[in-house]
């Protein structure tokens, strides 16, 4: 795993044309936006366990971070799903 | 039973005070974006009409650019943090090539983002022009600011490897500055997306 961190960037650059490709070609929908927040999901912990290095610290350090990446992303879901009301 | 075992460490890399700062920041951060999704809900038709204003290239190159950034700042600290009483002077030298790439990405990414205000701000377009533009200039000028901040942090940083600064055992200062960064490019990470993409 010498090349741990040149993957990561890989996989970090590769999610972000996918959600590029999203909205070029206009194809999101409720679907992909489910998929779009789970690849931010992935993004985000890639950055906070390895290259912020929380990977390897003690647990309630960590969990900070990732339980705001979670809420986070998860309130702009139920925004993003919840229905409109029109009263 | 006890090979197996991986011992953490007890803090979190660099000073922890910088630490408490990315903690806040996140936190104010994370209530502009709820801002942003919630706000949305009032009036959908006009955030998405509004959204195809932007352009989501810029938004992309810029994302690639911090991401980048962000690999440049990890292959510095390792330089550093894997140094041994030996080779000060050659970890310090490699550590200023990391970081001097992940200054350049600091000054593309306000290259990009500055052909971008000027299109917009060029249209007439300004906080008060509705609530989707109020929050796409309040949440990428503040985090514009952050990077701006963040590319001079990396400077100082790079100043100091040039000078040989971080010796063997003593490099809590370019943790510290790497920490940062990758704060802002998180925020990024959440920011393209919702801003950008999602409709």
């Amino acid at each position: 795993m010498k090349k741990y961190l040149e993957i990561i960037w890989l996989v970090l650059a590769t999610l972000t044309l996918f959600a590029y490709l999203l909205g070029y070609l206009k194809i999101i929908s409720t679907f992909f936006v489910a998929i779009l927040l789970g690849t931010t999901f992935i993004k985000g912990t890639l950055v906070i366990e390895y290259f912020m290095g929380l990977h390897n610290v003690n647990w309630k350090y960590r969990m900070i971070p990732t339980l705001w990446l979670v809420m986070i992303i998860s309130l702009i879901a139920i925004a993003y799903y919840l229905p409109v009301s029109t009263v | 039973m006890s090979q197996s075992i991986t011992l953490k460490e007890k803090y979190p890399p660099g000073d922890f005070a910088i630490w408490i700062i990315i903690y806040v920041e996140l936190v104010t951060f994370g209530l502009l974006f709820l801002g942003y999704a919630f706000s949305r809900r009032a009036d959908v038709a006009m955030f998405n009409e509004s959204q195809l204003m932007l352009n989501q290239t810029s938004g992309f190159i810029n994302t690639l650019i911090l991401v980048t950034s962000s690999y440049f700042v990890i292959k510095a600290v390792k330089s550093i943090t894997s140094m041994s009483e030996e080779s000060v002077a050659e970890a310090n030298a490699k550590a200023s090539k990391w970081l001097l790439l992940a200054i350049g990405c600091g000054v593309a990414f306000g290259f990009v983002k500055g052909a971008e205000f000027y299109h917009i701000f060029g249209q007439g377009i300004n906080l008060s022009t509705n609530k989707f533009f109020m929050f796409y200039i309040m949440l990428t000028a503040f985090h514009f600011m952050h990077v701006m901040l963040g590319s001079l942090i990396l400077y100082i940083i790079y100043k100091k490897t040039k000078t040989e600064g971080y010796t063997f055992g003593d490099y809590r200062g370019i943790e510290t500055g790497a920490s940062y960064w990758h704060m802002v490019d998180l925020l990024w990470i959440v920011l393209f997306p919702l801003v950008y993409i999602i409709r």
